[in-house]
């Protein structure tokens, strides 16, 4: 009787804390938004008629969009470079992908607060080097965030994909190149299409983490370039807004969930390990 | 097709440590020759260097009438057989076979045709929408084979490719690679570690150490006149002995230990015999015997060959291994004699 | 060793890497600056703002909270995560499949959303103290830290080794302490680490459970930026850098840095 109950005691504490504090909490705010008393989906149609809140979704979408597709090119050549390169160049490498990631995104976002300030360490390069006569206003504008948010993944794509390059053989790509593949091939024939799986797992973390993010589009966005993340806190905590917040939280979630769920089953089925 | 493979003076290294020295080495047009000796004896430096994936320090390489010295690998047009099969992961057997074919610019249509007939050849046509995954270690080196095979190439190399199969799938694909590279008359170059795998397939075979060649010649030719103490050694010749000529009388040579026993040999056997020499013998060319003349010895363990008796025998110049017969078996502790069997040694020239 | 790496490829990844280190050495010199403002290059040099953060008591009592929420909140995590992990990996035919797809769920859902629905349901809704919430809102944050990372280590270890124990007289519970965990140690050293800066750096669960007298350092820093900005931030930021360097010192010197690319 002990016996068949102890997998349930062990597995137990934890699950119950994921119900009692996850699960039950997050499922009373997404059933909130269809239980509203002014009918069924009456948030949501709230939610998509405004242009306001339109325009913060798409931003969030196109601002994730770049994002991602940034931090997957420029993620794939340093992680392509870290796998070519000899083991004390690697580690130094390593060091310092590892090192932003383990550096919280407030203090990472900040650093970009004093790079794009009025007063930035941006502008005043540009107007020593004449490049322009007044400081531009490069904070709170799209690119900002943009930038902040692609230095703010670039090591997590980087420290995945490096992983992912190194598992690929290297006498699988010697046998490309010995049947006539010219170098660009051997990247386009063998070595994309092996790193695919764990690229798309990687974009995917980004996009949604992009996609969720509240730090950098408060700091470097603030209230003219709203994004899900922001707009759900001043929903929540400023107009105390709660069902308009609860939408923004369903649909985070629907969001993440859809793509999490379709992308790592893409991913699956592209895995050539898998017969 | 056929040409001749020509590496000219090659010296190679990683780092700054040496691997090859001054390498010379010339293939026949159709003929396979085998890189044959131990791990880090240069074997498999050789076939990268060829490959393209190493450029040589100096020294220059030639496929024919082409230069590859200093060649990208890709442009080499060299059909390589790896020894973990290196099949690419995410492509059915068939699209492995046509990936040359595919560098080469040829059409799907006859992509598919070229390949599906190589795959046949191979024997593996029903596995043609396979992934590699899904294939057995054999199914997987006929696939490499044949996507070696399909590009029609000038030259083709095997880098150890059966040491992953389990004996009985060696010595089916031995005999396998063997008639492909026969039917194809094309020009190969075979890396191995196992004597008997190169001595069975190939024309020719090169025993290395330490990035230096130390024999090439036919198998027959390197088992039973072994050039030097090394290939010797490598190919069973267990007793190796510093011999001093002390005597010359005619063609009759008495030559003696340094422990100072005595043997006697013929130049009408051995030719002519130089004043230091060491005298090499299997087992088998040492005859152990109660009789007064030879090598004296105490007589050690005793095994059973089942075509004669094998003793371990102590001698005051060393240890050597000999063969008696079985009509007489000798008990451990006996005095005894090593007597040299002529046509069983070798005379090679002294090591010091 | 021939390497095909294009110097234009080697070029365009020093810059990413160069880029990726520069900011945070901006950091450190715009908190050394004697100007009122954050400015690089440095002008001058003052310690003064690093005396500032300890004058400002708020930064104080945030920085204590953080790391007591983090450290209490990583040991929970671990105290109920390792068993979770053991039963999912020892006795995964009697558990039904779906149980460790729960134990990813705090990273599939958004942490902002979690934050949310924390503040609205247990604070607000169960009336209980802002503290306890955030202590479960960072626990459940570094849960899939303890079950699967761990569980990553038990999911190679050979669990006939346990049954050998137990077989020579040792019971259960004795049996897992020494002979299972010691072999899973560096599972549970990398998941605490991880855990541990998760919850440090964490700002989004955060962000709704604060209340009068309990707050984060992340939080905090982001309601010091609304008001000030002075060089204060840049030196508070250099300290969890410092934080963040004694992290990767533990991990190199326990597990190797490399494991983090696995």
């Amino acid at each position: 009787m002990m016996k068949r109950l102890t997998p349930w005691i062990l597995v137990g504490p934890a699950s119950l804390l994921v119900l009692a504090f996850l699960i039950l909490p997050v499922g009373a705010t997404l059933v909130e938004t269809f239980a509203d008393p002014k009918g069924w989906l009456a948030p949501y149609a709230a939610f998509f008629n405004s242009g306001f809140r339109r325009t913060v979704l798409y931003r969030t979408i196109e601002v994730s969009l770049i994002t991602t597709i940034l931090s997957v090119i420029l993620g794939f050549i340093a992680a392509y470079v870290v796998a070519q390169m000899p083991a004390r160049w690697k580690s130094i490498m390593i060091i310092a992908a590892v090192f932003p990631l383990l550096t919280g995104v407030v203090v990472r976002s900040f650093a970009w607060l004093i790079l794009l300030g009025k007063n930035g360490i941006l502008n005043n390069l540009l107007l020593s080097l004449g490049a322009i006569s007044e400081p531009l206003t490069m904070l709170y504008t799209k690119g900002a965030v943009i930038a902040a948010m692609v230095y703010l993944f670039v090591p997590l794509m980087i420290l995945t994909l490096a992983g992912v390059l190194e598992g690929i053989p290297k006498d699988v790509t010697e046998a490309a190149s010995s049947l006539g593949a010219p170098p660009f091939a051997v990247f386009r024939q063998v070595i994309l299409p092996l790193a695919m799986p764990g690229l798309i797992v990687g974009a995917v973390l980004v996009f949604t983490g992009s996609f969720t993010s509240y730090a950098t589009p408060q700091l470097l966005g603030g209230e003219s370039q709203m994004m899900m993340g922001t707009f759900l806190y001043q929903r929540a905590m400023v107009t105390f807004d709660w069902t308009g917040a609860s939408t923004v939280a369903a649909i985070m979630v629907v969001v993440t969930i859809t793509i999490v769920v379709l992308m790592t089953r893409l991913a699956r089925r592209m895995n050539p390990m898998a017969a | 097709m056929t040409v001749s493979l020509t590496l000219d003076n090659v010296t190679a290294h990683y780092g700054s440590t040496q691997v090859l020295q001054d390498l010379s080495l010339a293939i026949a047009a159709g003929e396979l020759v085998s890189l044959l000796g131990a791990s880090g004896c240069g074997k498999t430096t050789t076939l990268r260097l060829v490959a393209g994936f190493l450029e040589p320090t100096s020294g220059s390489i030639r496929l024919g009438d082409r230069d590859l010295t200093r060649m990208p690998a890709h442009q080499r047009d060299i059909g390589l057989v790896f020894q973990n099969y290196a099949l690419f992961p995410h492509l059915s057997v068939r699209d492995n076979v046509a990936f040359g074919l595919k560098q080469r610019g040829l059409g799907s249509v006859e992509r598919k045709a070229k390949a599906d007939t190589m795959l046949e050849r191979v024997g593996l046509s029903a596995f043609a929408e396979r992934m590699p995954a899904a294939l057995s270690g054999g199914q997987k080196q006929r696939v490499a084979l044949a996507r070696a095979l399909v590009i029609e190439p000038p030259l083709l190399m095997f880098d150890e490719p059966l040491s992953n199969l389990d004996a009985k799938l060696r010595v089916d694909m031995r005999v396998e690679i063997r008639r492909l590279q026969r039917a194809n008359g094309t020009t190969s170059l075979y890396v191995t570690h196992d004597q008997e795998e190169a001595f069975s397939i190939s024309d020719r075979v090169a025993i290395m150490n330490a990035g230096r060649i130390m024999q090439l010649d036919r198998p027959e030719v390197l088992y039973q006149r072994p050039a030097n103490s090394f290939v010797a050694r490598f190919v069973g010749f267990e007793n190796l002995i510093d011999m001093t000529v002390t005597e010359r009388n005619g063609a009759s040579v008495k030559a003696t230990t340094p422990a100072g026993a005595s043997v006697f040999l013929s130049q009408d056997v051995f030719g002519a015999i130089p004043d230091r020499f060491v005298l090499a013998a299997r087992p088998d060319g040492l005859a152990v015997t109660r009789s007064e003349d030879g090598i004296p010895v105490t007589l050690g363990i005793r095994t059973y060959l089942g075509r004669a008796y094998q003793y371990q025998c102590m001698a005051q110049s060393g240890t050597y291994l000999g063969n008696g017969p079985l009509t007489e078996p000798l008990e451990p502790g006996t005095a005894a004699s090593l007597v040299p069997v002529p046509e069983q040694c070798c005379i090679l020239p002294s090591d010091a | 060793m021939r390497t095909t790496l294009h110097p234009a490829l080697l070029m365009i990844a020093s810059l990413i890497f160069a880029i990726l280190i520069a900011p945070l050495f901006i950091i450190l010199g715009a908190s050394v600056s004697d100007t009122s403002y954050l400015t690089f290059p440095p002008q001058g040099f003052t310690l003064q703002w690093y005396s500032n953060i300890f004058e400002i008591t708020a930064f104080r009592t945030t920085a204590i909270t953080s790391l007591q929420i983090a450290f209490f909140g990583t040991f929970l995590a671990l105290l109920i995560g390792i068993p979770a992990a053991y039963a999912l990996n020892r006795f995964r035919v009697r558990l039904p499949s779906f149980l460790s797809n729960v134990f990813v769920l705090p990273i599939l859902v958004p942490e902002i959303v979690l934050g949310f629905s924390l503040m609205k349901s247990i604070t607000i809704g169960l009336d209980l103290p802002v503290y306890t919430t955030l202590l479960m809102g960072h626990t459940l944050l570094v849960l899939p830290y303890a079950v699967r990372v761990v569980g990553a280590s038990l999911a190679s270890f050979d669990f006939s080794v346990e049954e050998a124990a137990i077989s020579l007289g040792c019971p259960p519970l004795k049996a897992f302490l020494t002979v299972v965990l010691p072999n899973i140690s560096a599972g549970v050293i990398a998941a605490f680490i991880l855990a541990f800066i998760t919850s440090v750096n964490d700002v989004s669960i955060s962000l709704f459970l604060t209340g009068p007298g309990v707050s984060t350092l992340p939080i905090q820093i982001l309601a010091h930026m609304e008001q000030f900005f002075d060089p204060t931030i840049a030196s508070v930021s250099v300290l969890l850098m410092l934080l963040t360097v004694g992290v990767m010192a533990i991990v190199e010197a326990t597990l190797g840095l490399t494991f983090l690319t696995k």
